[in-house]
């Protein structure tokens, strides 16, 4: 089995980032570190598409800050020992040529190694590290989502 | 705007499990963001061009990932953090970013050697040999695509591979070249190139197949891919590789060796006869490196020769020291170095190697290896 990996850096996600992101090194994608992981309560699966999570502040490259819920999570840019390489699996349906009624055996394992293809959209140097404890804040406005760390 | 909203993905369920971060060596990255310049610059040419990077395996088999050149093993490193990966949103994308993905570990790559020993076991029953036409229809087949998408290693390293192990394209189907039969071809061509006074240096390749063909039945497929592989075909003509051919010549007589050994002398001697006066001068030992044992002599006895091949050792590291360490207690660097070589990426990794299976004792004769544990009794 070959799972094709394709190399396209460049415009994969469109609109790029404001400049407060794109200075950490790449416009379209950054990589963000937590500590533990992120727990979103949601009751259905469709409600979780573009449900806020938190506020992000990168005013100070230094000191980035991460809002989630009652949470103030301070961070850090740290530079990656080795560059990291962003694959995104493709949805494709390109490669359906082969003629149908061939044997149906030959075909079904076709599609499913043609279905895959990977390709990789970024390659990242920094990333930013939320590594501290998160501190409590108060005077802010509830939201349902809570960040567990 | 400095500050941002973090959200989801606008399609969670399609996003996540979508992303995988892999950790590039230096020179993978290097590849990587050259490729993206290039496939930038090529699409005013309008042209497709595509850098090849293909994840290979079966689904039973580690995968590996291979560039055109070299192969990588994928490893999946489990981290306690989690990492997001943030984009840019399209209905926002001065106010908000996206949470696409949730990661838990990272796929590390590191060179291997290619997997070609996987071939010698597949081929096993379908080798070429003399007149064996009649034979093909009931042979088991394995055609050359077949194993391209199957074995695990880069493009050239396979190529390298099918070469290095003498093994034929015939109608699309692979088939190693039986060793007697190989040796007869170079033979030939040896005396081709006298008798048709060509110079090794570029010898008419047109001239040599015709001639093998008409005068001995070689199919022009055979010895054409023979050619190919002893040294450079370049405008039809033939810049014999001498080394390489000796050597073949060199291990067709040293095979009848395995078990009982020659003197080296009289392998000297049918090693030369077979070459021909041009090449006597370049016999040399050093030729065979890996594929032969020298059994000094005690006193009164000649020095002896047997046939040792490194390729028909395990690629398992353990079970290669233990092999080797069983056929003698103790080696020279200088000799047990060719028989690392095919599981060994670089010297760094050989040394790397030795350090963990050998035990280094050095006296006045120059480092020795032996086992690290006794492997007899």
């Amino acid at each position: 089995m070959v799972i094709d990996v394709s190399i396209s850096l460049s415009n994969t996600f469109n609109p790029k980032f404001p400049s407060c992101v794109a200075k950490l090194g790449h416009d379209e994608l950054v990589l963000i570190e937590l500590q533990g992981t992120l727990d979103i309560e949601c009751d259905e699966d469709t409600t979780r598409d573009g449900q806020f999570v938190g506020k992000l502040n990168l005013k100070d490259a230094n000191k980035p800050t991460l809002i989630i819920g009652h949470h103030l999570l301070e961070g850090k840019i740290v530079t990656l020992p080795k560059p990291l390489g962003v694959a995104h699996r493709k949805e494709s349906s390109k490669r359906h040529d082969f003629p149908g009624d061939g044997d149906s055996s030959r075909s079904v394992e076709d599609t499913l190694s043609s279905s895959v293809s990977w390709g990789i959209v970024a390659v990242v140097k920094k990333k930013i590290v939320f590594s501290k404890r998160p501190m409590p804040i108060v005077n802010l406005g509830g939201s349902t989502q809570r960040g567990k760390v | 705007m400095s500050e941002l909203d973090l959200r989801l993905s606008t399609a969670t369920a399609q996003d996540t499990g979508s992303f995988r971060l892999l950790e590039l060596p230096p020179e993978l990255c290097q590849i990587i963001e050259s490729a993206s310049e290039k496939t930038a610059r090529w699409i005013f040419l309008s042209t497709t061009v595509t850098p090849s990077l293909f994840i290979k395996g079966h689904p039973t088999e580690d995968a590996v990932l291979c560039t055109s050149e070299k192969t990588y093993a994928v490893r999946s490193v489990v981290l306690s953090n989690t990492v997001l990966v943030v984009t840019p949103s399209r209905s926002d994308p001065d106010g908000t970013v996206h949470i696409r993905d949730q990661l838990h570990e990272i796929l590390e790559l590191v060179p291997v050697v290619p997997k070609l020993h996987k071939l010698s076991i597949l081929l096993r029953d379908m080798e070429y040999d003399e007149g064996d036409e009649d034979r093909q229809a009931t042979m088991p087949k394995y055609s050359y695509d077949q194993a391209r998408s199957e074995i695990q290693a880069s493009e050239a390293e396979f190529s390298r591979g099918l070469k290095d192990r003498r093994i034929l394209i015939l109608e699309g189907q692979l088939r190693p070249i039986a060793p007697a039969h190989l040796s007869t071809i170079l033979e030939l061509l040896l005396n081709y190139l006298i008798s048709l006074s060509l110079s090794y240096q570029a010898a008419v390749v047109e001239e040599l197949v015709s001639v093998l063909a008409d005068e001995h039945e070689i199919p022009r497929a055979v010895s054409n891919q023979v050619i190919s592989w002893f040294g450079d075909v370049k405008d039809g003509l033939w810049k014999m590789d001498a080394d390489a051919v000796i050597r073949e010549l060199g291990i067709g007589i040293l095979r009848h060796h395995r078990h009982n050994p020659i003197s080296e002398n009289e392998f000297l001697k049918k090693w030369k006869n077979v070459v021909g006066d041009t090449f006597e001068s370049s016999v040399k030992l050093t030729l065979l490196s890996g594929d032969y044992l020298r059994n000094l002599s005690s006193i009164g006895e000649e020095t002896t020769l047997t046939y040792f091949p490194s390729s028909a050792l395990p690629v398992d590291p353990a079970a290669r020291f233990v092999e080797l360490f069983l056929t003698r207690q103790r080696w020279k660097h200088e000799e047990i170095e060719h028989f690392l070589l095919d599981i060994a990426v670089n010297s760094k990794e050989r040394d790397k190697l030795l350090l963990k299976h050998a035990r280094a004792l050095t006296d006045s004769e120059g480092v020795w290896y032996t086992a690290r544990v006794s492997y007899s009794n």
